[in-house]
Formats: C-alpha cells, sequence, structure tokens
C-alpha cells in the first residue's frame, strides 16, 4: 500500500498541477494579507487574535487542496490514466485507498504551502509597520495543525467528488458554485454551519471562534464525516466503472 | 495443476443500456502463438478485450487470464502487457515519468523504465511531454508500458491504427521478435492485412458474437479460391471451364470470375491455347470473408 500512495504522490509532482496551483496560492495570498494589513490600523494589528486572523487566509490552502483531490481523480479520467492504474492494480479499492492517503498528504502539503506564504508575507508587512511579531508563538500553532487538518479534509472529498463526477472542469465548477452559492443560501436557513465548506472552514479557524462556524471538534467530526461519505461514494463509482 | 490457456473466454456478455456490445462470447488463446482477434468496428473488439483486462465489467460470463480473473491476478503487469486502443497519457508528463508511475506501483525497478524507453527506441525522447509526442511514439511508449513486467503474454487493441507504414513495420517486427522469443500475442484489427503476416490463428466476431476461430490458413483458403480472368477468347473459356466442372461467370468484357485457383484456370486455358491478358488470384476483403462467414452462420 505504502508503494502504491508513493505512485499516486509521484503522479501528483510529475504533472504542472503544482506548480500552477502553487501560484495560483502565491497570488492569491500576497493580495488578500497585503490588502487586509494595509487597511488595518497599528494599533489592531498588534493582537495576537488579529494576527491569527491574518494568517488564517491561508485556509485558501483549503479550497486549492479541493482542487488537487478532484483532478486527481476525475483527471485519470479525463486524461484516460485510469486505465493504465487499473491494469497495474485491478483492486480497484486499493487504488482508491492510495488515492485518498496521497490526497490528505498532497492537501496538508499545498496547505502548508499557503501557510508558509502567507505567513512570510505577513512577517514582512508587519516588520514593516513595525508591529511585534505574534505569529511564532504556540498560542498560533492551533491554527496551523487546524489549517492542515482542513486542506487534507477538502483533498479528501475532492477526490471522491472528482470519482463521482469524472470531469475535471465540471467538478471543480460545481464545487466552487456550492461553495460560492450553495452554502450562502444554506445560511438562509441557518443551517450553513453543517455544510461540508463551512465545517472544513471551523477545522481551519481552530483556535478562534465565530457564531457562522461550529466549534472545532463539532466542526471536525463533521467535516471527517463528509469526508468518510465521499470517500466511500467515490469507492463505490470507481468499482463499478467501465473504462 | 493443468496447463490454462492464457486467455479464455466464456458466456461473455456486455450490455450497456439496450446495446449488446458482446453477446455470449465463448473462445480461447493458445499460449506460444500469435492469434488475431478479427471484426469490423464495432464488433465489439475493444469491449472484449477490456473484459479480459478487468476493465469492463461483464454483464454475463467470465474472462480469464491464466485461469483466473484479471482483478484477481497477483502481479499482474509481470504476467500481461497491454497496448490499449488509442492510448492515453497525461498530456505534461514525461514518458518516462508516465512509465516510473507503473512501475513504482507494480514493483518494478526504476532500471527496467530505462531498458524497455530503449528498446522501443524512444530513450531520446524520454523526458519530454507525452503532449508533443507523435502517434507513432504514442503507441511506442504504449508498448514500453506493456513490456515493463517481462511479460509472457501481450494483448494489443487495434495498435496499428493511425501509424504511418513505417511504425507498422516496426510494430510487425517487433511482435515477430516476441513471439519467436515463445510470447502469447493476442492482437485485435479491423483489416485482415495487418494481422495476416503475424497471426497463426484468428478469431472472428461480428455482431458480438464468435463467428469463427480457425488457423490463419484455413482464413485464407476461405477467402481465396477466386481466380480474375481476363481473356479475348472469354466466352470460349467459360465454355471450356463449365466442361472441366469449374463454375466461372462472365463479370464484363472479356473478364470472367472463376472459382477456381490461377493455376487449374491457367491450365484450362493453355491446354485451349487460350490467350490470356490477365490472370490473378481474387483476393477477398475481410469484409467478404465475413460476408461469407456469416451468412454461413445463419444457413
Amino acid at each position: 500500500m505504502i508503494r502504491l500512495v508513493r505512485a499516486e504522490l509521484l503522479k501528483l509532482a510529475t504533472t504542472r498541477l503544482f506548480l500552477w496551483l502553487g501560484l495560483m496560492i502565491l497570488g492569491l495570498s500576497a493580495f488578500v494579507t497585503s490588502t487586509r494589513i494595509a487597511s488595518t490600523s497599528q494599533l489592531q494589528l498588534s493582537g495576537v487574535s488579529e494576527q491569527r486572523s491574518i494568517v488564517q487566509f491561508a485556509a485558501i490552502g483549503a479550497i486549492v487542496a479541493l482542487i488537487v483531490g478532484i483532478v486527481d481523480s476525475a483527471g485519470e479520467y479525463a486524461h484516460g490514466t485510469i486505465a493504465h492504474t487499473f491494469l497495474v492494480t485491478p483492486v480497484r479499492e486499493r487504488v482508491v485507498g492510495a488515492k485518498l492517503i496521497a490526497g490528505a498528504i498532497a492537501g496538508m502539503l499545498v496547505a502548508a504551502f499557503a501557510e508558509v506564504v502567507t505567513w512570510s508575507i505577513a512577517a514582512v508587512w508587519l516588520e514593516g509597520k513595525s508591529v511585534p511579531f505574534q505569529l511564532a508563538t504556540r498560542t498560533v500553532l492551533d491554527t496551523y495543525l487546524g489549517i492542515l487538518g482542513a486542506g487534507a479534509l477538502a483533498a479528501v472529498i475532492g477526490i471522491g467528488i472528482g470519482a463521482l463526477f469524472r470531469r475535471q472542469t465540471a467538478a471543480i465548477v460545481l464545487a466552487l458554485i456550492w461553495l460560492l452559492v450553495g452554502e450562502p443560501v444554506l445560511s438562509i436557513a441557518g443551517v450553513q454551519q453543517y455544510a461540508p465548506g463551512h465545517a472544513i472552514a471551523a477545522v481551519a479557524s481552530a483556535g478562534s471562534s465565530t457564531s457562522e462556524l461550529l466549534g472545532f471538534w463539532p466542526g471536525l467530526l463533521v467535516a471527517l464525516a463528509y469526508a468518510a461519505v465521499f470517500a466511500v461514494a467515490g469507492a463505490v463509482a470507481v468499482d463499478r466503472s467501465d473504462v | 495443476m493443468p496447463e490454462q490457456p492464457p486467455i479464455e473466454v466464456r458466456g461473455l456478455t456486455k450490455r450497456y443500456g439496450s446495446t449488446v456490445a458482446v453477446d455470449d462470447l465463448s473462445f480461447s488463446v493458445p499460449a506460444g502463438r500469435v492469434t488475431g482477434f478479427l471484426g469490423p468496428n464495432g464488433a465489439g473488439k475493444t469491449t472484449t478485450l477490456r473484459a479480459v483486462l478487468g476493465l469492463v465489467r461483464p454483464t454475463a460470463g467470465e474472462a480469464r487470464v491464466d485461469g483466473r480473473p484479471y482483478r484477481q491476478l497477483r502481479e499482474p503487469l509481470r504476467r500481461v502487457g497491454a497496448v490499449l486502443e488509442a492510448d492515453s497519457f497525461h498530456p505534461t508528463r514525461s514518458g518516462r515519468n508516465h512509465l516510473r508511475v507503473l512501475a513504482l506501483a507494480a514493483a518494478i525497478p526504476v532500471s527496467r523504465v530505462d531498458e524497455v524507453l530503449a528498446e522501443v527506441e524512444l530513450s531520446d525522447a524520454a523526458r519530454r511531454k507525452v503532449g508533443g509526442y507523435s502517434l507513432g511514439m504514442r503507441q511506442r511508449l504504449s508498448v514500453a508500458g506493456a513490456l515493463l513486467g517481462q511479460p509472457e503474454l501481450l494483448v494489443l487493441d487495434e495498435p496499428a491504427n493511425g501509424l504511418d507504414p513505417e511504425g507498422i513495420r516496426w510494430l510487425r517486427d517487433f511482435l515477430r521478435a516476441f513471439s519467436a522469443g515463445g510470447g502469447t500475442v493476442f492482437i485485435s484489427s479491423h483489416v485482415l492485412a495487418e494481422v495476416a503476416q503475424l497471426a497463426d490463428e484468428v478469431v472472428i466476431i461480428h455482431h458480438g458474437r464468435l463467428v469463427t476461430q480457425e488457423p490463419l490458413e484455413t482464413l485464407i483458403a476461405r477467402a481465396a479460391g477466386g481466380t480474375v480472368v481476363r481473356a479475348p477468347e472469354a466466352e470460349r473459356l467459360l465454355g471450356l471451364l463449365a466442361e472441366a466442372g469449374i463454375e466461372a461467370t462472365q463479370v464484363g468484357e472479356g473478364e470472367l470470375r472463376v472459382a477456381a485457383t490461377p493455376e487449374r484456370v491457367g491450365e484450362v486455358a493453355a491446354a485451349a491455347g487460350i490467350v490470356l491478358h490477365e490472370l490473378r488470384a481474387e483476393g477477398a476483403t475481410l469484409e467478404e470473408v465475413f460476408l461469407a462467414l456469416t451468412s454461413e452462420g445463419s444457413a
């Protein structure tokens, strides 16, 4: 199984996917982090909770991880490489298992990259504004870990979605529409906390609390439940597919 | 344990909705020979091969490799090499990385990747993106992937499709060498001529059903048997052939189609001193063989 996970990671590493998504993270983080810091007063910025909320922009890494997951599974159908994958590993449950593990690792790597980028940009800005830097303390550690977990969960859900849809562009567009339109609509009924995007956001928001989101632990449980549902549904779809 | 045929298909049926792609198909591929898998486009060849390779789930019946379903093979790449029809690759991944992924998943040492790349003469392009490969290069990459595990059985689905004459010759030489080394080859095509120079045996399907499985010589004998002859005294020749008990029909001005070998027709003409302007064996097209075989089957 370790072999298969390594093969899945090698697949991800040998295309341009990480390059483009890395640039996307770089651009988005630089823009959002800079705008926020530039428009916030020095006094506000010196508080640890404000600095934490800035570094939480790294949670866009979870959205990118979702795309990684979708591309990882739907992309194999889109490019027809899924046949090669099944020829080597005809027991498809093993393929899905390896993809989920590799996807979770890749999702964490993407989230970690987003954290490093956001953290570095924040550090430069805060230094420039002569604000004491508080993002290297243990109190912010849970935020960093939460974002890593959110990346892993989002990638796993992405793999499930990709396996269900098998068309990567359609799957990515649908997923983003869901996050941008579907979940906000749910908030009218006040049940948005239990939606997958909000549950993952709750995980990514470890250490801070808002009324919009579930707490970290309930959020983690709900997100894990979604990950399990998408993973199993994806595995069933993959097992039944003729390629 | 008794020797199992490398490929055995029993009562295989595959339906897509209301379309029956493969209909109660049974045949087996003998070891150590080249078996051609023939049928017109849409006959169900690809579906059958994909069922053999565990990619398509049969509606009924089964396909076995070495006596067991492909999905139960422990190290499938070491047993079967597959070249799929219009094989596809990730466009931004290099050919070498494509093979590295397969090798890693199949626990095959990466040194083997460079070996097979050299074997298919693709070493120079190995580190380039597959997106920039020609069709022939992709086909070679596909063959390289099939060879990774040094299998004794190769399954190829329409491998000559879209290849230029040079590519086709390369493939034919390669398969000849593989077969000479004792390997088993199962190769599909909709063009009889493509496999005629390679195959020992043919399996022919039509509308998802088995038409015949027989040695290539038998098929060729069946397909041939006709001779076209052109002679100024065609009508006299027609009469002489009839006297000799040979069936013949006039098909044009001074032209006859004769149900006998060119040798026999030549002998009859020579005996009567008839001048011939043309004498040739009529090579039946695969379509004609199909027609002949399918009408025999329904009679």
